[in-house]
């Protein structure tokens, strides 16, 4: 509308030039009063542009020829200085009219680039002095949504339900989101090289475009308006801006998920910490108060003390099997394990020495490999697990049978084996011996091997039980560690 | 041996049987129930050896540790329900002498307050030969001998056997090892005290699955076994 006006104007004003001259005419008749002409040209090329600047040079010189060359009233020249003259007219308002067309298009492209510029540095500011990405999201969508030819943009996490930012779409609009989203495929809009182009998918009325982008999704609703190239340029900038901003947030929600995870582990370990003091301090005072009533010094008579020693004894046991529900609870918690490289030949010195009281007249032999490598554990649960394995057989022996521990490395896998001589786990049984509470005799927890079994497989590894000439064998296995060279 | 023992914790009947346990086996015992007496009695009763609960209510253990007055004439046994290997590091490198795990029968709890006094007088004396039963460290010379037989270290592993020599009977650990031998850049690098200590133990004859001098402290560090 507003061009055909401008056309309307020219026309006018070709009109007016033509009437002045006439007027002026009879009393100066000076050729270069033609060149009125050119001046108008000049701003119609720089309002509307090179083709129409083109047009009205040509109106405006049929109109000159046809009133003031003679012969008049006709479209023919007589005079050959006349043709030069009206060529050289034509030539300069073309001319001219390009020119200005020319310094229009520059002017213009600096003003939108300007604009780009502005618009993106002043959302990029807001996006990066804002805590929370949800400012900084409707900091983009609000710049968006002020692109002519733009209506509204909103954003949604990238299962495309919970809208992030901008206005809620029509209820209609949700069942192509969902399209989008499942089969990650953008509708009515096309990003490529950093270029937005919309394609219609439903006619020329307004319509929602959608984006999927790594992390969320994109809506943009579209005016009938087109989206000058330089508004695209903006546009495409603030959807990567947006697609960035939703990557944010995505890793924001996730760090916050984190923590509440650490958080509640965290929780975890202090309750269990708690349980543990609470059940452990009465037993500290019994195992101090009976093992020192066991001394010569207390006074008591021979037969008193045997009792207290046995009662010593049931205190250690109970401590043991405190000890043996909190491990099995800490790791039915899933608290995280702290690993480390770990000597396992180490490990089993700590776990012998430990373990040694039960261990009484029980001849233990050793065949730890040379040069094993470490393996990646916590250190404190491997320790439980070897002294499991150790108190087991020894369980399972008399004082004077023998039990043997061993390393071995292979396939990149460390292995462990305690043997001890004695009867042979039924066949069916092999297998049920890692079951929880599940135990060979009435009194046994059944704890200690399932501990061993689920510390060995929250680390990569693997438990077994198998019989072999002497007795019963218990192995696992753990993958090695890259051996790190001291410095 | 006579002993002066404070023994700090807040459960009574823990001091009660500490109380009498102890003074069966020919210590002077006393008992108080927080960390505040306990820095007090340390002033004013001058005890050889301080057993510290690390829970107290109110001054906590470690706070006690900080605070505690003279700490190279007092010895400090921490003890603890199930502490983490970061608590035991952190009491150690507070100036804590050793830690013992609750529950513990008297027996083992007086054989290591008599390792404790016996290093403190060790302590006392200054002298420059350290010996670990056949094991012989002259600090002045740097020379290692094992029952007379001169063994050849690289300069890393005699310091590593300095460092755990010097604080015989002690468990030092890894980032004390790796502060004084390495460096303070080298903290956190546990790999490099286990690789060192297991040729220390290597050229020592020393067994890591039973260990007669260098005994592994799991998660802590190490402790040169006096005997």
């Amino acid at each position: 509308m507003k061009e055909v006006r401008g056309l309307g104007a020219a026309l006018v004003g070709v009109a007016l030039i033509t009437a002045l001259i006439g007027l002026v005419r009879p009393w100066l008749d000076v050729p270069s009063l033609a060149v009125s002409y050119v001046v108008l040209v000049l701003f119609v090329g720089a309002l509307w542009g090179r083709l129409r600047a083109i047009g009205i040079a040509l109106i405006a010189f049929l109109t000159y020829e046809f009133f003031f060359v003679p012969p008049y009233g006709t479209l023919l020249i007589s005079a050959p200085k006349d043709v030069l003259n009206l060529l050289v007219l034509l030539a300069a308002a073309v001319l001219g009219g390009t020119l200005a067309a020319w310094l229009r298009d520059a002017r213009l492209t600096a003003q939108s680039a300007a604009l780009t510029t502005s618009t993106l540095y002043e959302v990029a500011v807001t996006a990066l002095k804002a805590r929370d990405v949800g400012q900084s999201l409707d900091a983009v969508v609000g710049a968006t949504a002020r692109i002519p030819g733009i209506e509204s943009m909103t954003l949604f996490d990238e299962r495309g339900e919970d809208k992030v930012a901008g206005p809620e779409l029509p209820a209609g609009e949700r069942e192509r989101l969902r399209w989008a989203v499942r089969r990650q495929q953008a509708i009515g809009i096309r990003l490529k090289d950093g270029q937005v182009s919309f394609y219609r998918t439903v006619g020329t009325v307004s319509e929602y475009c959608f984006l999927p982008t790594s992390s969320g999704l994109i809506a943009v609703h579209v005016s009938n308006h087109p989206v000058s190239p330089a508004d695209s340029r903006l546009l495409s900038a603030l959807l990567a801006l947006a697609s960035l901003l939703l990557d944010r947030r995505k890793a924001q929600l996730e760090g916050e998920r984190m923590r509440q995870l650490e958080a509640s582990d965290r929780l975890k370990a202090a309750v269990l910490s708690s349980v543990s003091h609470e059940l452990k301090s009465p037993l500290a005072a019994l195992r101090a108060g009976l093992s020192a009533l066991a001394l010569p010094a207390a006074g008591l008579r021979e037969d008193e003390r045997a009792m207290v020693v046995g009662l010593d004894k049931q205190a250690q046991r109970l401590n043991r099997l405190v000890g043996d529900m909190i491990a099995m609870s800490r790791l039915e918690a899933g608290l995280l394990v702290d690993k480390q490289q770990v000597d396992v030949a180490e490990v089993i010195g700590v776990a012998l020495h430990e373990i040694e009281p039960m261990l009484a007249g029980r001849t233990v032999v050793m065949h730890l490999e040379d040069n094993l490598p470490p393996v990646l554990a916590d250190e404190a649960q491997l320790q439980l697990v070897i002294g499991n394995l150790l108190a087991n057989a020894a369980e399972w022996t008399r004082p004077g049978d023998r039990i043997e521990i061993g390393t071995n490395h292979a396939d990149g896998n460390v292995r462990v084996w305690v043997e001890n001589e004695g009867d042979h786990i039924r066949p069916v049984d092999l297998d049920r011996v890692f079951d929880k509470f599940w135990s060979r005799r009435k009194q046994g927890s059944g704890l200690g091997l399932a501990i061993c079994k689920r510390v060995i497989e929250a680390h990569g590894g693997s438990i077994g039980a198998e019989n072999r000439r002497g007795g019963p064998r218990f192995t696992f296995a753990l993958p090695a560690a890259e051996r790190v060279p001291a410095g | 041996m006579r002993g002066k023992v404070l023994v700090v914790d807040d459960e009574p009947e823990i001091r009660r049987v500490l109380k009498t346990g102890l003074g069966y086996q020919g210590f002077d015992v006393l008992a108080v129930a927080t960390g505040e007496e306990a820095l007090e009695e340390v002033r004013r009763w001058r005890p050889d050896v301080v057993l510290l609960d690390l829970g107290l209510p109110g001054l906590d253990g470690f706070e006690v540790l900080r605070r505690m007055p003279d700490k190279s004439r007092v010895a400090v046994m921490v003890v603890s329900v199930m502490p983490g290997e970061k608590d035991k590091v952190r009491a150690l490198d507070l100036g804590a002498d050793d830690y013992l795990v609750k529950p513990f029968g008297i027996q083992e709890l007086s054989a290591r307050i008599r390792a404790v006094v016996r290093r403190q007088a060790a302590i006392d004396d200054g002298r420059p030969v350290i010996q670990a039963q056949d094991l012989t460290v002259d600090l002045e010379r740097r020379r290692v001998n094992v029952n007379g037989r001169a063994i050849h270290l690289t300069p890393t592993e005699y310091e590593v056997l300095r460092q755990l020599a010097i604080h015989a009977g002690k468990p030092v650990t890894h980032t004390t090892l790796l502060r004084e031998v390495w460096g303070e850049y080298a903290i956190g690098d546990r790999y490099n005290t286990r690789y060192v200590v297991a040729q220390l133990r290597k050229k020592l004859g020393d067994d890591p699955g039973r260990p007669r001098y260098i005994s592994t402290e799991p998660g802590v560090g190490y402790r040169l076994e006096t005997g």
